[in-house]
């Protein structure tokens, strides 16, 4: 790969705030102020972060704002207010808010991370814990052998983009960094979100994908960044909605779901859910799997051509998921014409899967990405064919990782959620749907979200992962994020190296 | 004789509440700092807070157990006067492979009959130990329809208990002329097991005895244990449990019964030997503590036409014994393939019992090469049991020795039904039609072990087990 300056650096807009009065609540720590308290102000005068704060007139000092507390590692410091207190009624410990948040494959430090990249656009160190989980395997053991740093990095001077028809002919199509947004249906979440991803989409010239409820009308300002998956519900697909893609994808599994078809519980299908998916309000629906017009590679191919003959321009994008055999569905898809073969692991988010399913069938996409490398590669095909990685990728890591092993960009789902303010707390299933309004058909908890503060947080968080790549290629002495493609060498197995968190 | 089956294999479903007081895994305290504003009732959508009935100015205590972990009503409260924390009654739920999420799964199941579903994606450990480390596969776009789930077509949980022929010989006139020997044909391919269940009372035994009877399948009972009562209940659906050692001229089995199992002992070959000639019209099974070289001493079953082998192992599903033991994934699958390497597989039922903890624990067991599976601790779990360290009827934190007959069968058979479900959906999933089809696929399962280190040893450190 030849080295060049990246084309798109002056079209990105600015990063800006987004911040969100209702995300501020988590407290790291406790910070208690005991009844012998004489509220003297010997702390607020101490505190540079501003926990203890006392108004003039007030008989009383307030309860501390433990938000912006430290932590007892602040016991090093002069100004340590704990020791420093002449009565002693100060403690600090652990919140038990901060421990019970997130799980393993996204701890509480994750999330916490993807919301501050998303309301700051800036950054996380490259070791930073909020880039790794604690899932105890996969990306969560894999880790960058880092060289020094040396010197600064240009952004300007590293590309990140990548193309996306790989084949000799047909629309070319180029991404600016190598991520764009997985399906996520009308249903199983608000029409806000996805037009609050949507316009993130166009402000990064990236794309997202409809997921299988239909393409709703509010999408078609953004329409040359809207992909329209074509699943096998076939829900509110038509001539129209195949004709404005750029990008067509075909939905055969869903990781977290594989081989159980699409489902959506009864409470969510309201009645314009309904409508969109010309199905009857408030009944369950699942899709069904396979595709019933599809039994061989054969009829696969016939699927594709009937897409290419209503829309010809369109790449063709071929979702599946993780089995055994996935290297010979990956070139058999690619023989039938698909320009981008798209993986998607067992781990991925989901609107709603059994648990049976989400642990137990096909294999994590860490294991399916140099499987099917490996393969394209002994075929001879591999630079024809644009390897998408999606289900369980959940940071700027994750991704670089994923690109390390052999893919060639990654497929994002639940970090566009977080980043508008999920909390992973995991009931988009049922009843009114998500109470943080993100997940939910429900009309007064989807107004929660406004779709240009949640497209600013979402292209904040891509701008902070994509200095993260530029970092990472420079450690690495790389100005093109392909030249990480399949260098295992770069990678070691093991619990990941991270710092010490101050904050 | 082989019984026709018309109908389609149905388990009755009906939602049999809890009757333990809730295990909240969330708890909500309010502190004292807290001006009834009621902002957190507004926020809540899920009914924790509400204001007290008999003074509306002041709110409740929290209803922890509603609480979903979505942190509404902590960011809205404007005097930060509530905390969420695990609860400490949730993560002291069961021990070893009874985590507080399997148990809390299992009373949700046992109380709908539904599968679990949730959204979000996985939210648990990349793999495991044992079970943990082993994913069943999928079948992309060239396979069998999975509308069996939904209806349309059939997947058959059937399995058959008992020794089959491995051949057939026909006379001159070209009538049959092998004896078939008796084969147990059941609707699901999971047995109950009451003689590890030392704790159940009588009321629960005749609970497990009715749903054993409703699911058509069968319950180990020890001989001692056996009473009119519950032989009346379910006399086709109990198996006599004999003890090593048992005068095979002293049994007296009721004419209804269709299997025994007599436990292994020094002088098994003779007994058993005896039992079958006794008794040719039932199916005999031979219980055996897993231990290292369980594959042995199967071969030699096989040998002696034992029809149908228990392999027993510990509470974790592990082999008994010191030092290096297997787990039932490993051990199963080396059974399975002596008997296989043999060309003997079929002679024999293989029945596989102890450390199934989960839905997915019964289809992974097939695959690994049993026939069947056994319950034990999951019947008692089923009916809110928390797997306490020490267990006596007066210190039960849910009193199940209060449990109503009914209740029990309803409880188990709703966990048994979910199960089924799920397993319906990892069969779908394969492209499998028949559970039958899934023994010792293993073809079909990807192993931890195996694809870490076909894929990731060309990282340092990428073969080594995390």
């Amino acid at each position: 790969m030849g080295k060049r300056a990246d084309p798109y650096s002056d079209a990105y807009p600015e990063v800006s705030l987004a911040p969100a009065e209702r995300l501020q609540f988590m407290n790291r720590y406790v910070v208690h102020r005991a009844d012998t308290c004489i509220s003297c102000g010997m702390c607020e005068s101490l505190c540079p972060y501003g926990v203890h704060k006392r108004v003039e007139g007030h008989a009383k000092i307030l309860p501390p704002d433990d938000r912006k507390c430290i932590g007892p590692s602040c016991e090093v410091n002069y100004f340590f207010c704990v020791a420093n207190c002449p009565t002693k009624s100060l403690s600090v410990r652990e919140s038990d808010n901060y421990s019970s948040m997130g799980d393993p494959r996204w701890p509480v430090e994750m999330i916490m991370a993807t919301w501050r990249q998303a309301e700051t656009g800036k950054p996380i160190p490259l070791d930073d814990p909020g880039n790794v989980g604690r899932s105890g395997g996969g990306f969560d053991k894999l880790y960058f052998k880092l060289p020094e740093a040396k010197g600064r990095f240009d952004p300007e001077k590293t590309a990140t983009s990548i193309p996306l028809n790989r084949r000799g002919s047909g629309t070319r199509i180029e991404i600016p960094i190598p991520v764009y947004g997985g399906g996520m249906s009308f249903g199983s979440i608000s029409v806000h979100t996805m037009t609050a991803r949507a316009k993130a989409a166009k402000m990064w010239n990236t794309f997202i994908c409809t997921g299988e409820g239909g393409y709703p009308d509010a999408l078609i300002p953004y329409q040359d960044h809207v992909i329209t998956q074509i699943a096998t519900g076939l829900f509110g697909v038509r001539e129209q909605t195949i004709q404005r893609s750029r990008i067509l994808e075909f939905k055969y599994a869903q990781g977290a779901k594989p081989g159980l078809g699409g489902h959506l519980l009864g409470d969510k299908n309201t009645p314009d859910v309904a409508r969109m998916r010309e199905a009857v309000p408030y009944t369950s629906l699942f899709s069904p799997f396979p595709f019933h017009s599809v039994y061989s590679v054969e009829d696969h191919k016939k699927h594709l051509d009937w897409a290419a003959a209503i829309n010809p321009k369109a790449l063709l994008s071929v979702k599946v998921s993780t089995p055994n055999d996935v290297e010979m569905v990956s070139v058999g898809s690619y023989y039938a014409g698909a320009h981008i073969v798209h993986l998607d692991g067992g781990y991925g988010g989901t609107g709603a899967a059994p648990e049976i399913a989400k642990k137990n069938i096909a294999m994590p996409i860490e294991y399916a990405i140099p499987k099917v490398h490996k393969f394209l590669i002994n075929e001879g095909i591999r630079d024809q064919v644009t390897l998408v990685a999606s289900g369980g990728l959940r940071t700027a890591m994750d991704v670089a990782k994923a690109i390390t092993l052999g893919a060639d960009c990654a497929v994002i789902g639940t970090a566009d959620l977080v980043a508008v303010g999920c909390v992973r707390c995991g009931n988009c299933e049922s009843g009114r749907g998500c109470p943080r309004g993100i997940a939910t058909t429900d009309p007064d908890l989807q107004a929660i979200t406004d779709s240009s503060w949640g497209a600013k947080r979402i292209y904040n968080m891509y701008s902070s992962w994509r200095l993260q790549w530029c970092e990472l290629l420079h450690r690495f002495g790389m100005s093109d994020i392909s030249e990480l493609r399949g260098r295992y060498d770069l990678l070691a197995h093991g619990d990941n190296p991270t710092r010490e968190v101050g904050k | 004789m082989v019984q026709v089956r018309y109908e389609r294999y149905h388990i009755p479903i009906e939602t049999v509440p809890s009757m333990a007081p809730p295990v909240p895994k969330f708890v909500i305290t309010r502190a004292s700092n807290c001006v009834n504003c009621g902002k957190c009732e507004k926020a809540c959508i899920y009914g924790v807070h509400k204001r007290k009935e008999s003074d509306p100015r002041e709110m409740a205590d929290p209803l922890s157990h509603l609480c979903k972990n979505c942190f509404r009503c902590i960011s809205d409260c404007p005097q930060r006067a509530l905390t969420m924390s695990l609860g400490s009654d949730f993560k002291a739920l069961g021990r070893g492979i009874w985590t507080p999420l399997r148990i809390s799964t299992i009373w949700g199941e046992a109380e709908t009959g539904k599968i679990p579903v949730l959204g979000a994606g996985y939210r648990g450990m990349f793999a495991g130990p044992d079970y943990d480390g082993m994913w069943t596969d999928m079948s992309e776009i060239v396979r069998p329809t999975r509308d069996g789930i939904h209806g349309r077509e059939t997947i058959s949980t059937s399995t058959d208990i008992g020794r089959r022929p491995l051949w057939l010989d026909f006379d001159g006139d070209g009538k049959l002329s092998t004896e078939l020997p008796p084969v147990i044909e059941l609707s699901i391919p999971m047995i109950f097991d009451s003689t590890r269940l030392d704790a159940a009372g009588t009321n629960s035994l005749m609970g497990y005895a009715m749903a054993a009877k409703t699911l058509d399948t069968l319950m180990m009972v020890p001989m001692d244990r056996i009473t009119r009562e519950l032989m009346e209940t379910a006399p086709a659906q109990i198996v006599p449990v004999l003890p090593e050692g048992t005068d095979p001229r002293s049994v007296e089995l009721d004419t209804r019964t269709r299997m025994v199992e007599l436990r292994v002992g020094s002088s098994w070959k003779m007994v058993a030997k005896a039992i079958m000639k006794r008794f040719p019209d039932k199916v005999l099974s031979l219980r055996v503590q897993a231990s290292r070289g369980i594959e042995g001493t199967v071969l030699e079953m096989l040998e002696a036409d034992v029809p149908v082998i228990h392999v027993e192992y510990d509470e974790d599903g592990r082999e008994h014994g010191r030092g290096e033991t297997r787990h039932a994934k490993d051990s199963l699958r080396a059974v399975h393939t002596a008997m296989t390497a043999k060309g003997l597989r079929d002679k024999a039922t293989i029945i596989a019992g102890g450390g199934i903890a989960a839905a997915e624990h019964v289809p992974k067991t097939i695959v690994c090469g049993a026939d069947a599976v056994t319950l034990e601790t999951a019947l008692m779990v089923a009916l809110s049991c928390r797997y306490c360290p020490s267990c006596t009827p007066s210190s039960c934190p849910a009193s199940i020795d209060k449990a109503t007959q009914e209740w029990v069968q309803g409880r188990v058979t709703n966990m048994v039904g979910a199960w089924r479900d799920q397993m319906l959906e990892m069969l779908g999933a394969m492209g499998i039609r028949e559970v039958r089809r899934l023994r010792g696929e293993v073809g079909r399962a990807i192993f931890y072990d195996d694809i870490q280190k076909e894929l990731l040893s060309t990282i340092a450190g990428g073969a080594i087990r995390g």
